[in-house]
């Protein structure tokens, strides 16, 4: 008796194996089918209107706040890159309403540019909006109408459009800027800092608070997370 | 090859495939773009529409299939075995396909995604296809 195997433990016949496969084959075709009728293939949806209000906030190249700010918030960033859209759009406008504007803490934009040809050339141009101390409008701007990833839509008619919009932004010699020798330098070299650094995507933060070193925080995923990581590092 | 280290080799590559998509769904839930070792291509990858069915990433049905593998080949009936080998051959297929988006679609390659759809989804299915050819 102990001989003998229960028929359930023996291995399938044939014919099963073969019907399980061809179900296995029926399932895979009927996944990448649903896969496609299903897929999204509309970019982000544009937003027309400035989501937060820089107004009278000091700027000074890549940083946004009170230069004797305490806390500094350093953001590594690509133009292109949809979580960074995400935290644009979400997370900043509160942060800055509550920390920014007040003069508490500074934000310091580093451009970490590895998506692809679109990102390298947002990233040329916002460092030239820095050289005009415009630099927050014009990526606050590029991310509300950010389109699908290499697509080219980082364009020169939409970054016309865009810094058209933004006052005091001079148009002519923003694009000088963004095509000069210095920028270019200044962007490739912010590219290749970041990596050796072991920025491991973007975007990653980086609070600082005076001089001491900066530390890396948790990629924050809404405003509360990140005004209680900011609010430590005010009591810090 | 024994069915011993069969099955053993099957819970290895399915802890590995388990870890890329596990990685993969993690960054996509983090809202982190995922940085490649070479050039911006799982961002790319990641990020398309292809990368989600119905809201769901396709990193996850990885982990669900690999977790429903891992779970099978520790069950171990004859029922489990083929269980286990129809999901790896699903996993294959649908692996190729999203090889071929990203080669000719897509136009970027993730080091993550062609780890997985070369060398992971491909030897979990040899593994336990095989490991129907011997008894329990």
């Amino acid at each position: 008796m102990a001989a003998t195997r229960p028929a359930a433990e023996k291995r399938p016949s044939g014919l099963v194996v073969v019907l399980a496969f061809a179900v296995a084959v029926a399932a895979a075709v009927a996944l990448v089918a649903v896969a496609l009728f299903l897929r999204d293939d509309g970019g982000p949806t544009s937003v027309p209107t400035p989501v937060v209000d820089l107004a009278g906030i000091p700027q000074q190249g890549t940083v946004l706040g009170a230069p004797e700010a305490k806390v500094t918030l350093i953001e590594y960033a690509d133009l292109q890159c949809p979580a960074c859209r995400s935290y644009a759009l979400n997370v900043f406008p509160a942060i800055v309403d509550a920390n920014v504007r007040n003069g508490l803490v500074k934000t310091e934009f580093r451009g970490f540019p590895f998506i692809g040809s679109d990102s390298l050339k947002a990233q040329r141009f916002v460092l030239a909006a820095g050289l005009q101390n415009k630099l927050w409008q014009l990526q606050e701007a590029l991310y509300r109408n950010q389109g699908q990833e290499n697509e080219g839509w980082v364009t020169d008619e939409l970054l016309r459009e865009l810094a058209g919009e933004i006052p005091g932004l001079d148009v002519e010699k923003l694009f000088a800027d963004a095509e000069s020798n210095e920028v270019a330098s200044t962007a490739e070299t912010g590219f290749t800092e970041a990596q050796a650094a072991g920025i491991p995507g973007t975007p990653t933060f980086f609070v600082k608070i005076g001089d001491a070193a900066p530390y890396v925080l948790q990629t924050p995923s809404d405003s509360a997370s990140l005004q209680a990581a900011l609010d430590d590092a005010l009591r810090g | 090859m024994s069915d011993r280290a069969l099955r053993i080799a099957a819970a290895v590559v399915a802890l590995g495939g388990l870890g890329v998509a596990g990685y993969l769904t993690w960054a996509h839930f983090a809202d982190t773009s995922v940085i490649c070792l070479s050039g911006g291509g799982c961002e790319t990858v990641q990020e398309s529409s292809y990368s989600e069915i119905a809201g769901i990433p396709v990193a996850a049905l990885g982990v669900a299939a690999y977790a429903a593998i891992l779970a099978l080949v520790a069950w171990d009936t004859p029922a489990a075995r083929l269980a286990a080998a129809v999901i790896a051959l699903v996993g294959l297929l649908f692996s190729g396909y999203l090889l071929v988006l990203q080669l000719f679609v897509i136009d970027a390659l993730c080091v993550w995604c062609v780890a997985n759809d070369v060398v992971i989804a491909p030897a979990l299915a040899v593994l336990t296809s095989l490991r129907l050819r011997t008894n329990a």
